[in-house]
């Protein structure tokens, strides 16, 4: 499938990407950025404001039963989303603080924001909840069932089961 | 009417901005959305240095006394101006997603006059009624980062090349080569 249906914007799905069944994306235009792979499972829907912002070494993947409303992704890494996630409007997950679509020029290589490498990427566990206008960065391992507050900054490991908020972020329920 | 492509890809006519849109040589603006809040009646009321990318989450809020200035090679992913007299950002700055820079609070601090904007407001309410409120313009220096979510208020000089942390809130003056951090920000050690 490389079209959708309903789609306003005439540009299709690039390869790489996949729609699991009964999912939802709101148009080719989330994509229109991406140079990566994107690959989101079943049952998914993503929503108008969402965009994969990926260099050509991104991958993401998401798994099932996840609502994204509006996240904007941008990484030329790994962002692993688990199954049954709610992300909410203007979240932004992202390999810099500093990030770029890609492709965008820069004034010289030594300007350039850089990712710090982190093997793992960034992971947000199944049945996590990120809060509107969250910013989840490189090094974030959020896990399972853990809830992120609205605004929070996120560059580390939060605990299954927890709940973490502000700038810098902390836990603050168990 | 068909959608056309081109006002997302950069592509289209850049001559249909305002005429006081002043773009230097290689400046590329993905959506003309970007420019449908610029009200300025100043001249020129916006100028793009050489080789300045604009990304079209970039929009440009610019009341009618307003002038916002953007140096060579600057890249806006998501700058979201609302400027009311100056706004100026200097070579090689970098703005990521999601940002504010604001220079005046738009509306009074004090209760009692803000009841009257608020008044004055309205859809049928009268432009000419609302208290004047006083600006103070930003300038964010050559080679400063702004990281993702940031918001930077009246009056704040950015200095050289320094870094705004993501998710910042940013009130008083950067040094130049300095990164700061958190809501309200504050000067970290890197």
């Amino acid at each position: 499938m490389t079209r959708l249906a309903h789609d306003w914007f005439p540009g299709e799905l690039p390869a790489g990407t996949s729609l699991g069944e009964r999912s939802w994306l709101y148009s080719a235009y989330a994509l229109h950025h991406c140079q990566g792979h994107v690959q989101i499972g079943g049952d998914c829907g993503v929503y108008s404001g969402t965009h994969f912002e990926l260099g050509p070494r991104g991958r993401v993947e998401i798994g099932a039963y996840c609502t994204i409303v509006g996240a904007v992704i941008a990484t030329n890494g790994i962002v692993t989303i688990g199954d049954h996630a709610f992300i909410a409007h203007e979240v932004v997950i992202a390999d810099s603080p500093f990030a770029l679509p890609p492709g965008a020029a820069a004034s010289g290589s030594a300007a350039r924001p850089q990712p710090r490498a982190g093997p793992a990427g960034i992971r947000i566990g199944s049945g996590a909840w990120i809060g509107a206008r969250a910013l989840i960065l490189d090094g974030a391992d959020i896990g399972r069932d853990a809830v992120i507050g609205a605004g929070a900054v996120i560059s580390g490991a939060v605990p299954p089961g927890t709940t973490a908020t502000g700038n810098p972020a902390r836990v603050v329920a168990r | 009417m068909s959608f056309d492509v081109r006002t997302v890809t950069g592509e289209w006519d850049y001559s249909a901005l305002a005429s006081n849109v002043q773009l230097g040589r290689g400046c590329w603006i993905e959506r003309p959305q970007s420019f449908e809040r610029f009200r300025s009646i100043r001249t020129p009321g916006a100028v793009l240095g050489d080789g300045v990318a604009v990304y079209g989450w970039t929009v440009f809020n610019v009341e009618a006394g307003g002038v916002v200035t953007v140096g060579p090679r600057s890249i806006l992913v998501g700058a979201v101006f609302m400027c009311q007299e100056r706004i100026a950002v200097g070579s090689d700055v970098i703005i990521s997603y999601n940002v504010t820079i604001a220079d005046s609070d738009f509306h009074p601090r004090d209760p009692v006059l803000r009841r009257l904007d608020a008044e004055a407001s309205a859809p049928a309410g009268d432009p000419a009624a609302r208290p004047p409120i006083e600006a103070q313009p930003v300038h964010i220096e050559d080679g400063a980062w702004i990281g993702i979510g940031a918001i930077i208020l009246k009056g704040v000089r950015v200095g050289a090349a320094a870094r705004v942390g993501a998710g910042a809130v940013v009130t008083r003056d950067v040094p130049a080569g300095a990164t700061v951090e958190g809501n309200p920000a504050r000067l970290v050690n890197r």
